[in-house]
């Protein structure tokens, strides 16, 4: 039987989501252990307090217990449809806060509240930790620049117009960075899901 | 906005940086079908996809697992609420992919009385749920019954489309039909005035060979032919008598009163001199001229004349030589004559 160590978030089968659209709970379990730890990782990016990415992570995996069977594998791959539901669900959290202001802030990511329960790590999937490898190199490869809008626009869920507004820059400069940027990424990366069955 | 534009969104699309209008306007442009914006789509998405690797990798709570396979279960109250909710965030990156999922607002702040609040909106929307089942159920059959009675239509259109075709080509028939029918009365009236001619021409035939036998040799040969046509009740012969000018000339005119034709028959006209030509004249109150001609030598001459006055109106015929020209009046020799 898999565990979780053995189970990269980057080689979910289709297969194991059509398991959870008939009911399978045990298949279920199986999409939690391996995707959970990079969700959470992004919620918490995102978040900034482990409490609201905990709570989000619930509601994600619920919603998609609920409704997997609207997953349609034309549109991407189970993990593309995961995270850009992850991702999605934490922007609406994010502007729900900025709506409220401030003070509706969770706990902060520095003090106790933020030291997981593990402890940050590696991903312990061989072939997880192979992807953040040129995840990593690919990132580091692109201009401060075009970071800095990348991470504004995927991790706050700021629109280029809201970038830059803040970045005090013209609006096609903040486009191009985002499009040189993705661009650069699409090129170092494809060989990533070239070689890769589920990315 | 051009192609151009919606393909050079589709990274800021994937990134999540779009603003709203341009977000739904590519994602319309997709829907449509491009397949290169489509295909763009893919491979920036799967970028998008793994940026999260790049992050340092952090474990979720531990106890996290246990509390969602405890609450896949529970009854949920929200989701036909949360459905149901018009308001979205002004800005949900990758609808394209999460479009099957309407965002959720902000449930993790729901206080206890939003709560029951909603759960009230619940039971409201679920009541309006069934009604709205029901109206759907209605209006199914409704549109049904009103595409049935519209195929219906279409073929009643095309019946009598078919039916005015047919009877259009039951006219054309009945017209060819008309034009045969008469084609056919006037193929059978040529046959019988054909028949009629032959019957005259055997006539004819056997009269010759009845006077020819024993030969009649003080009779001039154009004296027996007048002769013969005199028999013809419908051909009148006019004789022309030779004049001093030409004493062994004759000739006669036939005159056939079913088809008002008039031929002329000369024997032995002199040639005409360089530059000359006999003119044929119907005497009346004026001559007039009924034609010209030429002999060339020979014994005979035959002509046509295709304009004669009426025949009844005319007192001689005279047939005169006259310099080439037409002359309204005899001005040469008299060669042939009728008598009065």
């Amino acid at each position: 039987m898999d565990t979780p160590s053995q189970q990269a978030a980057s080689t979910i089968d289709p297969a194991l989501l059509a398991r959870v659209v008939k009911g399978d709970v045990q298949a279920f379990s199986q999409l939690y252990d391996q995707s959970s730890t990079l969700l959470y990782s992004l919620a918490l990016r995102m978040l900034g307090n482990k409490e609201d990415a905990a709570e989000l992570l619930q509601d994600v995996y619920l919603e998609v217990w609920r409704k997997v069977s609207r997953y349609d594998i034309g549109r991407g791959t189970p993990l593309a449809w995961l995270v850009t539901l992850t991702r999605s669900r934490a922007v609406d959290r994010l502007r729900a806060r900025s709506s409220r202001g401030p003070q509706s802030m969770g706990a902060p990511l520095d003090g106790d509240s933020h030291v997981p329960d593990r402890g940050p790590n590696p991903f312990e999937a061989q072939a997880d930790q192979e992807v953040h490898t040129l995840v990593m190199g690919a990132l580091a490869a692109l201009p401060p620049a075009q970071q800095e809008a990348l991470e504004l626009a995927y991790y706050e869920g700021l629109s280029h117009v809201e970038i830059a507004a803040k970045l005090n820059q013209p609006l096609g400069t903040v486009k191009t960075r985002i499009k040189l940027g993705m661009t650069k990424l699409r090129e170092s990366l494809r060989h990533c899901w070239d070689q890769g069955e589920h990315l | 906005m051009t192609h151009e534009e919606l393909e050079e969104a589709v990274p800021l699309y994937a990134a999540g940086a779009l603003e709203r209008p341009e977000r739904q306007a590519l994602e319309t442009h997709l829907l449509s079908g491009c397949v290169s914006c489509h295909t763009a789509l893919k491979e920036y998405q799967a970028v998008a996809a793994v940026l999260p690797f790049g992050l340092q990798s952090t474990p979720p709570p531990r106890t996290l697992k246990a509390k969602i396979m405890a609450a896949r279960t529970a009854p949920v109250m929200e989701d036909a609420a949360t459905e149901q909710q018009a308001s979205r965030p002004s800005l949900e990156p990758g609808e394209w992919m999460n479009h099957l999922f309407p965002p959720e607002s902000s449930t993790s702040i729901w206080s206890l009385r939003w709560g029951l609040g909603i759960a009230a909106l619940g039971l409201l929307v679920a009541g309006a749920s069934l009604a709205w089942n029901s109206y759907t159920a209605m209006t199914d059959s409704t549109a049904k019954l009103q595409a049935l009675q519209t195929a219906s239509q279409e073929q009643a259109a095309k019946l009598a489309s078919i039916q005015q075709q047919i009877r259009e080509r039951e006219q054309t028939i009945d017209r060819l039909k008309a034009e045969t029918d008469q084609q056919r009365t006037e193929a059978m009236a040529l046959k019988e005035q054909l028949i009629q001619r032959d019957a005259e021409l055997e006539d004819l035939r056997l009269q010759l060979v009845t006077r020819s036998s024993p030969p009649q040799a003080a009779h001039a040969p154009e004296a027996e032919l007048a002769a013969l046509l005199h028999q013809s009740t419908a051909v009148r012969t006019i004789s022309l008598n030779g004049s001093e000018k030409a004493k062994g000339a004759a000739g006669f005119l036939l005159y056939d009163a079913r088809t008002h034709k008039l031929w002329l028959y000369s024997i032995n006209l002199p040639t005409c001199p360089k530059g000359m030509h006999y003119q044929i004249w119907a005497m009346q109150e004026k001559p007039v001229s009924m034609g010209s001609f030429h002999n060339h030598g020979g014994e005979t001459a035959h002509r046509f004349i295709t304009h004669h006055p009426n025949l009844s109106t005319v007192k001689r015929f005279t047939i005169s030589l006259e310099p080439s020209g037409e002359r309204s009046a005899p001005t040469g020799p008299i060669y042939l004559t009728s008598q009065s």
